[in-house]
């Protein structure tokens, strides 16, 4: 950055910096706005949705994409369009509120191990191993058996095993960060240690942060379609996508169009997250120097 | 730094026990009845108590929690309650799979993925960055069963390049580790070009450009030590993850790994196999999470471990 | 396709040794057999496994004295022929001579005995126990003759010996390994064991097998592959020779193959709905009634089975014995909607229905969901993973702790005799926790009748009153009889001689790959 660039962000807002750069990232602005699109689409199910997703027509099972079924019916001869669409609304859910719990969490915890060190460290390292032991999947299949089936228990069950990795990544940069000369400097003046973590270094872990909440966001939507897929999250007839999935699974060969569609708009999903959590990151880091 | 080692090992002890004590009672709090789904769909009253005394689970639980401690001295993970066979043999039969599935994942993982994370990182803005990062990405982003039977149909059904699955000859890892291994791919190149792309402007990067130093070295050499932090962080969270077991691969490629293992046993509620198993985990992420930290004073000494 | 009246032999059936005898022989087998199954082995001792594929498993090695043809009919296999008192309280078996086990072990009355005594031992903790509780004590009468003494009169009997679990081990190999037989079986079967490895059994030809020219192939080998895609990609990739189940959805994307056929089999299974008669307002007749009115079976093989599924005529499907077929409900929503309107339920009401988590579970309830609603019965459907409908089902202690309300899964009675067609779900006694009535279903008449089918070994009377039972069940119907599931698998056209039996049994056997 030359003198001048230094200069305007001491000048500019960091919402005008952030935008400026964001601005810049066409791959990432074509994702969010996608993502804005779909986010619509599922607020608006009720007035977009050609037909109700769970209406049965059993003089249409399993029609190919037609003009009145544009994605096709499946087994019962619903409207799949409708059933997608309406399915955005759970997963988007899922995917927004485990991520947002899991972080809050895993962030706080990150910042104390690492910050303090010591025995808070240990403790909170140790916690977090115990609670790897217990991988994902497995941990979120275990919570539900005993909490019982339903989307509800899978937002809990997913974003508490997001927790251990957002603290410890968390912990390592402000590990690292600890160390950065700008952070020397402010203790040496004598600032306080919850605005030095607050101020200095919690932004530092930002980036870091943003990139596994983008990346969580989409692995959290695809937990919560394993655990449907193992008949274990949204009950029937819900059309959330993993339960699309795992029924279509058994027409695969025969009427693809049934995974073909929900599968896809995992997939556009997961991927426009992705992409705009990369743009975020950037723009965010730009700002950050 | 020998002092630090040996502390944090001596620390796993205690974690085990609490992960041992976790288990043991987590199990306990799983609603249904092993014996019942142990003796089977059409078992009578007296079949179900026959297996429940067998399998100790009439018993008291702290005798339970005694037997089951007990045992683990002795070296003895004691007997599925499914098969009865012993625990440390069904597991044993799994490890080694789903050790070389691990290793084979990771290895397209770190090789695709780091490799599309350094371009991209490097190559910051341009469209080989925005591209690489889309194709990454895409692989975390298909749901893996999916991709996986798709791979099937083509290159076993119809090429009959790879065999459908299985753990009969060599050529049964490529379709498998593939379909794990991108996803962790995405994880990988994600941390590595933000890693290269946060490092890239640090003082000290500047500071030798300003000296004149080549491009190719101030890459290598200064940016790559800070960098690899948090890719060294996810590195070893992943393959802590993959040593679990990958169920769903596990499953669409009928690989004997241990995620489908602890699926099943917690389908049957199959104390014994799911204490260990987890055991087992919890020892692994210990030891990766101690090489990690390790790591990270070796790439930067800067970094103090207390 | 209808059932071949079972037929039990009673005396001599040299004529059946001699027809397998006879069969035309092939060039010597060097062949091997792949088999894809749908999930992994839990063991190989037949006295402690309880699931159909262990079960066909055990079958390649072991054999019992008596055994079922691919029909489902009782044929003799270890023994020639049995006789019985007549308070079926004694069973003689005549034993076939010249048969050793896989270890050079003799096949005789002492072993018998020692297979016998082991799995009535409750100290052997051995699963299957209470299956062959009735037995006393078994008698070696001569080297050729046992005689079952037992504790009360039982006509199931012979059924019940010819139950997988009553399959014979080599005492030798009991001795000698003990616990841990269950991975190192011996048995007089066409197969020796060769290794089992988590997901993959290996046996080969047993060249010593006392049929002649059995078996032909010179190796069989079973891998479970869960995910039903891989497994069909297995037989189209020529890696397996024959899987199953064929799911009745990919049906269609393997029609056209010329390399495989489909096998669409009749099967015990009967599916249903159970309906908890102690919870309002099931226990009113009419309600019931109007359930079976209101679903239409027909659109249930439909939707659930792609087609594959056969409809319901009695409460046990046609291959049991003593199967009588019953006049079938018929689907009329209008008069269903008018026996509620009688019952007081003109408005409908509310209900909620549990199965597990699998895909046709999963599509049963949301077909039935659609049904009922189409009738005023407003139902939620709640999947409920197995530990935990174990917990709310068939581990509650007390009737009225139950919170069961509708019920559907399958049954299969795998003596292939009414009487555990029956009994274990419509006996007064039969409530969970101790068996299967999860309805807590109660009749006199049909306790009678149950009961007194067990007390008498005549097949005349049994019959008469297994046939009052189906009728009195039939009309009070505790049960929304859904259908009759079909066996169906896939198999390369190679292959020949591999039977799948209506309990889900793989007899392999007679098993012929052609070149």
């Amino acid at each position: 950055m030359s003198a001048s660039t230094v200069v305007a962000a001491r000048i500019d807002s960091p919402l005008a910096e952030f935008w400026r750069r964001f601005r810049r990232k066409h791959v990432a602005l074509a994702a969010g706005f996608v993502l804005l699109l779909i986010i619509l689409a599922a607020i608006a199910a009720p007035l977009i949705a050609p037909y109700d997703p769970s209406t049965p027509d059993y003089d249409n099972v399993l029609s190919p994409p037609t003009l009145a079924h544009l994605f096709g019916t499946d087994s019962y001869g619903r409207d799949i369009l409708s059933r997608v669409i309406w399915g955005g609304r759970i997963s988007l859910s899922v995917g927004f509120i485990s991520v947002i719990v899991g972080g809050v969490v895993g962030v706080a915890l990150g910042l104390l191990s690492g910050f303090f060190g010591g025995w808070v460290d240990s403790l909170i390292m140790r916690g977090a191993d115990v609670l790897f032991a217990f991988p994902g999947l497995l941990l979120a299949l275990a919570v539900v058996a005993v909490l019982g089936p339903g989307i509800s228990n899978v937002i809990w069950a997913t974003a508490v095993f997001g927790v251990p990795a957002f603290a410890r990544l968390v912990r390592g940069d402000t590990l690292a960060l600890k160390q950065a000369v700008y952070v020397q400097a402010a203790r040496s003046i004598g600032v306080s240690r919850l605005k030095l973590v607050s101020v200095h270094i919690l932004p530092g872990t930002m980036p870091g942060v943003i990139v596994n909440a983008s990346l969580r966001l989409g692995n959290n939507i695809l937990t919560a379609a394993s655990l449907s897929f193992l008949g274990l999250g949204a009950q029937p007839p819900s059309p959330e996508w993993g339960a699309m999935l795992a029924d279509g699974r058994s027409y695969l060969g025969v009427a693809d169009w049934l995974t073909l569609f929900p599968g896809l708009a995992i997939f556009v999903v997961v991927l426009a997250f992705n992409v705009l959590g990369d743009g975020l990151r950037d723009a965010l880091s730009q700002k950050l120097r | 730094m020998l002092g630090y080692f040996l502390r944090r090992l001596a620390g796993t002890i205690p974690v085990l026990i609490a992960v041992s004590i976790l288990v043991f009672g987590f199990v306990r709090l799983l609603p249904g009845d092993p014996a019942r789904l142990v003796a089977g769909p059409d078992a009578s009253e007296a079949d179900v108590q026959a297996v429940r005394q067998d399998l100790g689970l009439d018993r008291p639980i702290y005798w339970q929690y005694a037997h089951y401690v007990g045992e683990i001295f002795q070296g003895n993970l004691g007997r599925s309650s499914r098969t009865r066979l012993p625990v440390s043999y069904e597991i044993g039969q799994r490890f080694m799979p789903t050790l070389w599935l691990t290793l084979a994942a990771m290895g397209w993982a770190i090789l695709a993925g780091m490799g599309i994370g350094v371009l991209s990182g490097v190559r910051r803005g341009r469209w080989e960055d925005q591209g690489g990062m889309v194709v990454a990405v895409s692989g975390l982003s298909f749901p893996p069963f999916w991709l996986g039977l798709l791979l099937i149909d083509l290159f076993s059904v119809r090429l009959g390049w790879f065999p459908t699955g299985g753990y009969e000859s060599p050529a049964s890892i490529v379709l498998p580790s593939f379909t794990l291994g991108l996803a962790v791919a995405a994880v990988l190149a994600r941390f590595t070009r933000s890693a290269f792309v946060e490092v890239a402007s640090e003082d000290y990067v500047r500071t030798a450009r300003a000296k004149g130093l080549p491009e190719r070295r101030v890459i290598w050499t200064h940016t790559l030590r800070n960098a690899l932090i948090p890719v060294i962080t996810m590195t070893g969270l992943q393959f802590g993850f993959l040593l679990g077991g990958a169920v769903v691969v596990e499953t669409v490629f009928a690989w004997p790994g241990l995620g489908r293992l602890l699926v099943d046993s917690i389908s049957y509620r199959d104390y014994p196999v799911i204490q260990a198993e987890i055991l087992l985990f919890s020892l692994e992420f210990i030891l990766i999470n101690l090489a990690v930290d390790l790591l990270y004073a070796v790439v930067n000494p800067e970094i103090r471990l207390r | 396709m209808h059932q071949i009246p079972r037929r039990i032999f009673i005396g001599s059936s040299l004529a059946l040794a001699a027809a397998t005898g006879a069969r035309p022989s092939r060039a010597a087998g060097t062949t091997d057999l792949i088999v894809g199954v749908p999930t992994n082995l839990t063991g190989l001792d037949p006295a402690d496994v309880n699931d159909t594929l262990s079960q066909s498993a055990c079958r390649l090695m072991m054999q019992g004295l008596y055994g079922f043809d691919k029909d489902m009919n009782l044929i003799p296999v270890l023994a020639e022929s049995y006789t019985a008192n007549d308070t079926a309280t004694e069973f003689t078996f005549k034993l076939r001579t010249g048969i050793s086990f896989h270890d050079g072990a003799p096949f005789d009355a002492a072993a018998v005995k020692a297979n016998f005594d082991r799995v009535t031992n409750p100290a052997n903790h051995l699963k299957r126990t209470s299956l062959f509780a009735m037995i006393d004590h078994t008698d070696v009468v001569d080297p050729t003759t046992v005689r079952f003494v037992l504790k009360s009169p039982f006509g199931a009997f012979v059924p019940t010996i010819a139950h997988p679990s009553g399959m014979q081990l080599s005492p030798k190999a009991i001795q000698q390994y003990g616990r841990d037989i269950s991975r190192n079986p011996v048995g007089t079967g066409p197969f020796k064991f060769v290794s089992w490895s988590a997901d993959t059994l290996r046996v080969t030809k047993n060249d010593k097998y006392w049929k002649p020219n059995l078996p032909q192939l010179a190796s069989v080998t079973f891998r479970s592959v869960p995910e039903n895609g891989a497994r069909l990609a297995m037989l189209q990739a020529g890696e397996a020779q024959f899987i199953y189940p064929m799911p009745p959805e990919m049906i269609k994307a393997v029609e056209h193959n010329a390399n495989i056929t489909i096998n669409n089999a009749p099967s015990i299974y009967e599916r249903y709905v159970a309906m908890n008669v102690m919870k309002h307002p099931y226990g009113d007749l009419r309600v019931r009634q109007a359930l079976n009115y209101a679903v239409d079976k027909a659109a249930f093989a439909k939707v659930v089975w792609s087609g594959y599924e056969d409809p319901a005529d009695s409460p046990i499907p046609p291959h049991l014995a003593f199967h009588v077929a019953q006049q079938p409900w018929p689907y009329d929503p209008a008069k269903a909607k008018q026996l509620l309107s009688q019952a007081g339920l003109g408005d409908g009401f509310d209900t909620e229905i549990w199965a597990n988590t699998t895909t046709i579970a999963l599509r049963a309830m949301q077909f039935l969901q659609q049904q009922l609603g189409a009738v005023g019965v407003r139902v939620k459907v709640t999947a409920l993973e197995a530990g935990l409908l174990d917990s709310k089902i068939w581990s509650v202690q007390k009737p009225a702790d139950s919170a069961l309300q509708l019920y559907t899964g399958a049954w299969s009675s795998s003596t292939g005799d009414a009487d555990w067609g029956l009994r274990p779900l419509f006996w007064t006694q039969a409530g969970p926790p101790k068996l299967y009535n999860v309805g807590y279903y109660s009749n006199k008449d049909v306790d009678a009748d149950l009961e007194g089918a067990l007390a008498t070994a005549d097949p005349k009377k049994r019959a008469a009153l297994y046939a009052d039972a189906q009728k009195r069940l039939w009309d009070d119907a505790p049960w929304i009889f859904l259908g009759v599931d079909r066996n169906l698998s896939a198999q390369s056209k190679k292959l020949t001689g591999l039977h799948m039996i209506p309990d889900g049994g793989l007899l392999i056997e007679e098993a012929a790959l052609t070149a």
